[in-house]
This record gives structure tokens, C-alpha cells and sequence, in this order.
């Protein structure tokens, strides 16, 4: 895992120092609420519905035992005992004071993390796949260029005021997990004639009130240049992109509205000015930071095979979990872990202090110290060796943490919605709730297959919705909560927007649809193979609409 | 009717102000203003805004029946009580339980 430089500390430790001054004279009464929130909101301190909430980075979603242990430690000491992992591979503390703030910042360096452009319409933290380093299907792994683009994008002294946030995420496997299509800058690994490889750039892609896939802007720019053509995207965006409307100001509006062709060009004048300039990444520094994310040390497991089906009929709830959970490691012998935060009847991406630390624990013993944040709201033990699985498997359950429905319909996206969130329009944990109630059962949740749901409290999209297969949207009608139901979304690498059904449903109402929506799957699929998104490609709204709605 | 609410400096807690000018965590202590009461109302914002430990300060409809408050907006509701999944107690007033006007 990478490792602060000693300017990467000194500049997260003057930040601690300078923030705590600034909570100090803000109790004090030296500094107004009006000149102490962009203060509080650069470092990752927003005020919800009941309290303050604190959004810690996970730079591309990795995390050490040791950083993981300290967020268990600031859980227990400083909030309520848990933390929330949201979509953006953050973590998200609902509870803390204003006067803790500080030792939470100076706990949070001593382990090398920050809350820095959390918020803000700056650059965010980059995320990528949480396979990534691991995965046989990788072709690069992304996650020293995502720490590049971390160091570059960090207090950046010209994209610290964009027209609005900035969202990069990046995969070096040719399957996308990290939905970067819906990123304002999503980076996709490629390799070029020559057998080389660098980055497709997608531009413009985002959720929220207007959700667009990227545009695909240059098919190859390689690695040396990676840094340049970003900042020649981010320059133009900062010229042009619109201040005047809020809800006009992201980069896929500016896309949308100039077309891609005239962006491209103004993005390829200023690349051309820059390339081989300053931004030029060496080979050299290249490999430097690439040799902190060197494989561990694997031991020789290759003979180690899963055989998945005697598992489960001498243990179905463990063969289920090696099903669902495992996913192919590129080491023979190995595989990576998905550790469910959906349990059923829980809050998605909720973990509490003891689970953190036992997650800690496992990794340490058994995935050479390493955790990774999904953008699905779970955990990931990267690599663990076959032979291991029992004993990791057992741990979990100990935990409360071996849910066996990684990818199932229960596994959902759900933003904190009206339960926490000041934007908030409705409830989403609720409602996960209720769907993941209803379809418990582990042979249903099977017989289903492979089904994402997302949800969100409101049109800024934090739970995807719009990328879900079944996306749920709250709003608010006549002082109640009401569900509009999407269908058809994706977000890998055939990213697609899902399309409005028809009226919205009352919270209560909202497992039954859902209940329809799966059994027409079931009624119409050709086969068992035949995923729901697959079904609904082929067979388009009509079936799914009049399990709705009937056909009147 | 009007009620008027806020979160609080240091905790962040969501209070509201009772009819002594004090901010209390309590809803059914909150100062309920009549539509005639709309310059009382103006004043209370204006006295608020210049304590500088109050956030977000916002007026919300609420109906009163048998002398229960209720906020209209189920936002409200649950800014009263907490999260409702799973159920969370609402956040306390620290140190500076005693913000008043």
C-alpha cells in the first residue's frame, strides 16, 4: 500500500493544525457560521438532519488494518459506535461534535487518511474497482495511478474552486466495476496496438437530477500523458462549465450543451499546449509509486481448488457464501472476499466498531493487511488463499458479517436518505429494508440471480438509482414519501440510464412491485442464464410495465 | 402555525425555541407562533441569527391538536425524533445546553 511522503504528511498534519484553529475560533465567536462552513466543508464536516457528519476519503477505496482499526477507534470514542460506507468508497460518521473534530483529524493522520475535498466543488476522492490489484481480468492495476491522480488532484490551486464537484474514478479490468461511465472523468484501461497500455477517457458522465453516460473523448492517452489530459479536461471545464445554475453546473452539462466535438477540441488545443510539459508523468516516478502496490507476498496454493458444490451440501449457508462472495483472484489459490454489509434487516454500508475490528483482524491474519471499500457499499478482503476460506468464513460469522448475498437482489445501494440526510426527500434505508425482508429467503434470492437495486432519497442520485436494474426513487408528494420505480440501468461497462415506469408507489406498496417486477423476470426469462438486465434488454418496459400497472 | 428550529454549534442537535427565548431539545416545548405573530416571529429569526450558536435556522408549519405539535412535513417529524431505520435516540445538547436569546 502506498505510503505518505513527507509531503503527503506535511501537508494533511498543517491542515489538522490549521483546521483545529479554525474550530477554535469559531466556538470562540471570532469566526460566523456564514465564514466557517466552506472552512468546515473542506475538510469533509457537513450538518445534516441531526447532527454534524464527518466524510473521511478512502483514496480508491483501500484500506490498511491499521487505518481500518482507527476508524473502529473514532466509531467507539468520538460517534456512536458505527460508520456508514457510502458509493464514494468513503466512510461517513453521523454523530460527531464540533470540539471532537480535530483529535478525530489528528487520530485520522496518524494513520495517513484525511476528510480534505470530501466536499466542496473541487476534485474528490478517485475510486476504482475493489478487485482492483487482485482480479484476473485485470489488464493494469489502477491504483498507482489513481494515487497519482490523488497527489495531483490534491489542493490543486486551480481546480479548488470548479463551477461544481469533480468526480474521477478509474479501472484497470476490462469488466467495470467501478461505474466509471457515470464519473465525471471515468478512465477506463487499454491497450494500444503496440501491446502498450494507458487510458480510454470518458467525459461527462454523472447521476443526480440529469443522468448522463460518458462520452468516450480519446480512446488512448498513455500513462505519461494521463496527468496532462486531465488537466487540459479540468481547465476547460473550469473555463466554460456554467456558475450561474447550480443544477447546470457539472461537466456532463457542459458536454451535453457545446457537444462533444467542440469540448474535444478545445480539451486537445490545451492538451497540446501541455503534453511534454511539466504534468509529463516520468517511467521512473511511475514505477516508484507502483512498487507500493506490489503483490503481496502469495505463498504457493496453486493446487488449491473450490469445490463450491460439496460445500454446499455439507454446509449450504457457507457454500452459498462461496458462491456469492468469492470472486476469481489472477493467483492461483486464491480469491477475493466480498464481506457484505447488507445483512438482512440492517442499514447498507453500516459496520460497527467491533465488526471493524474484526474485518482488521481477518485481514491481518489472512489478506496480508489489506481492505477495500466497494462502491457497492461492502467490504473486500483482496486476497485470501483457499485453503484459508473456512477459517476466514467462521471469523465473519462471529462478526455478524457473512452475509452470503454479494450480487443478489438483497445485496442494495441505499443512500442514508431522509433518515439522516438534509437533502433528503424520503426514507431509502427503510425501503431496503422492506425488499430485503421479503425476499430473504436464500434459494428465492438464488432463483433470481444476479438483480442490483438502488435507491435514493432524492434526485441527487447518492443510492445510483438511476443506474440500478430496479432503481427506487423517494420524493415527496403532499407531505407523504412516494417511489418512482426505474428499470434498466447499468452501471459497467454498458452503462445505461434506467427509464421511469410509470406512478409512484407509498413506501408499504413498494416490496410487492418489486415482487412483480421479479416474478415477470422469472415468467419471461429464456432461461436461468438469462439475467434480469438481459431480459429486460430483450424484452423491453412492456411485461415489467403491466406487472405494474396491469394493462389497462 | 409556525414553530422555529435549528441545530446547535457545538453538538449539532436539533432544538427549538421555547417561549422563554430558550433553545430546548424538546418539540412539545417549542414557542408556537400564530399567523398574527408574524413580527414576534421576524424578531425571534433576527435574535437567533445574532447568537451565532444556532444553524440552519428554519421556521416549520406545524398543527396543534389536544396541545400536541405536530410538524407537517415528515422531515421535521424525524428531525425530532431521530432516525427511524434502525432506530437512533436524536442527538443531546453537549455542554451548551442552555442557549438562549
Amino acid at each position: 500500500m502506498y505510503r505518505y511522503d513527507e509531503f503527503d504528511v506535511a501537508f494533511v498534519s498543517d491542515r489538522v493544525a490549521q483546521f483545529s484553529d479554525q474550530v477554535r475560533r469559531r466556538i470562540a465567536g471570532e469566526l460566523t457560521e456564514e465564514q466557517f462552513r466552506p472552512l468546515r466543508l473542506m475538510n469533509g464536516l457537513y450538518l445534516q438532519l441531526h447532527a454534524y457528519m464527518l466524510r473521511i476519503a478512502i483514496p480508491y477505496g483501500t484500506l490498511s488494518s491499521r487505518q481500518l482499526r482507527m476508524l473502529a477507534h473514532i466509531a467507539r470514542t468520538y460517534d456512536r459506535g458505527y460508520g456508514h460506507f457510502t458509493t464514494r468508497q468513503n466512510i461517513q460518521f453521523n454523530w460527531p461534535k464540533l470540539r471532537d473534530v480535530p483529535a478525530i483529524l489528528s487520530d485520522l493522520a496518524s494513520v495517513e487518511m484525511h476528510a480534505i475535498q470530501t466536499s466542496g466543488n473541487c476534485i474528490r476522492n478517485v475510486t476504482t474497482d475493489q478487485f482492483a490489484g487482485a482480479a484476473a481480468d485485470e489488464i493494469i492495476d489502477p491504483r498507482p495511478v489513481g494515487e497519482i491522480i490523488r497527489q495531483w488532484s490534491s489542493l490543486h490551486p486551480e481546480f479548488s474552486f470548479l463551477p461544481r464537484k469533480f468526480k474521477i474514478a478509474l479501472t484497470g479490468a476490462l469488466r467495470d466495476r467501478a461505474g466509471v461511465k457515470f464519473h465525471d472523468i471515468g478512465l477506463m484501461a487499454q491497450t494500444n496496438g503496440a501491446g502498450e497500455v494507458g487510458w480510454a477517457v470518458y467525459v461527462g458522465g454523472g447521476l443526480g437530477r440529469t443522468p448522463m453516460v460518458g462520452k468516450l473523448i480519446n480512446g488512448y492517452v498513455p500513462h505519461e500523458h494521463l496527468l496532462a489530459y486531465l488537466e487540459a479536461i479540468l481547465r476547460v471545464y473550469n473555463r466554460y462549465g456554467r456558475r450561474d445554475n447550480k443544477f447546470k453546473a457539472r461537466i456532463k452539462i457542459l458536454v451535453h450543451e457545446e457537444g462533444l466535438e467542440n469540448i474535444k477540441a478545445q480539451v486537445e488545443e490545451e492538451f497540446a499546449a501541455m503534453r511534454g510539459g511539466v504534468l509529463t508523468l516520468p517511467q521512473t516516478e511511475l514505477d516508484r509509486i507502483s512498487a507500493y502496490f506490489a503483490p503481496p507476498p502469495f505463498a504457493d496454493h496453486d493446487g488449491a481448488r473450490l469445490d463450491i458444490a460439496r460445500e454446499k451440501i455439507l454446509d449450504p449457508a457457507y457454500g452459498r457464501f462461496l458462491e456469492n462472495n468469492t470472486f476469481t483472484h489472477a493467483r492461483p489459490g486464491y480469491v477475493s472476499l466480498t464481506v457484505s454489509l447488507k445483512p438482512v434487516g440492517g442499514a447498507p454500508g453500516d459496520a460497527t466498531a467491533e465488526q471493524m475490528e474484526a474485518m482488521a483482524d481477518i485481514a491481518e491474519r489472512y489478506s496480508f493487511n489489506e481492505i477495500r471499500v466497494s462502491h457497492e457499499q461492502n467490504l473486500v478482503l483482496p486476497h485470501v488463499a483457499i485453503a484459508d476460506l473456512r477459517a476466514v468464513y467462521d471469523g465473519l460469522v462471529e462478526a455478524g458479517l457473512a452475509s452470503g448475498n454479494a450480487g443478489e437482489i438483497t445485496d442494495m445501494i441505499t443512500c442514508p436518505g431522509l433518515d439522516y440526510c438534509a437533502l433528503a426527500n424520503a426514507r431509502s434505508i427503510p425501503i431496503a429494508q422492506g425488499i430485503a425482508r421479503r425476499f430473504a429467503a436464500p434459494e428465492r434470492q438464488r432463483e433470481i440471480g444476479p438483480l442490483k437495486i438502488k435507491i435514493s432519497g432524492c434526485i441527487n442520485a447518492c443510492g445510483h438509482h438511476h443506474a440500478g436494474h430496479i432503481g427506487i426513487l423517494g420524493v415527496e408528494k403532499k407531505g407523504t414519501e412516494l417511489y418512482q420505480i426505474t428499470i434498466g440501468g447499468d452501471a459497467t461497462e454498458n452503462a445505461s440510464v434506467g427509464k421511469i415506469m410509470g406512478p409512484g408507489f407509498e413506501a408499504e406498496a413498494v416490496p410487492e412491485a418489486i415482487e412483480k417486477l421479479v416474478d415477470a423476470y422469472l415468467a419471461h426469462r429464456t432461461s436461468p442464464e438469462e439475467p434480469f438486465i438481459a431480459a429486460y434488454r430483450r424484452l423491453g418496459d412492456a411485461p415489467f410495465k403491466e406487472a405494474l400497472y396491469g394493462n389497462g | 402555525m409556525q414553530i422555529l428550529t435549528a441545530n446547535e454549534l457545538l453538538s449539532g442537535a436539533t432544538v427549538y425555541l421555547d417561549p422563554q427565548g430558550r433553545w430546548v431539545e424538546e418539540l412539545q416545548r417549542a414557542r408556537v407562533f400564530s399567523k398574527d405573530e408574524a413580527e414576534a416571529l421576524d424578531a425571534a429569526l433576527a435574535a437567533a441569527g445574532a447568537t451565532g450558536r444556532l444553524l440552519s435556522l428554519e421556521t416549520e408549519i406545524v398543527t396543534v391538536e389536544d396541545g400536541i405539535i405536530h410538524p407537517v412535513r415528515l422531515r421535521e417529524r424525524i428531525r425530532a425524533k431521530g432516525p427511524t431505520a434502525p432506530r437512533f435516540p436524536r442527538q443531546h445538547l453537549d455542554e451548551d445546553g442552555h442557549v438562549s436569546l
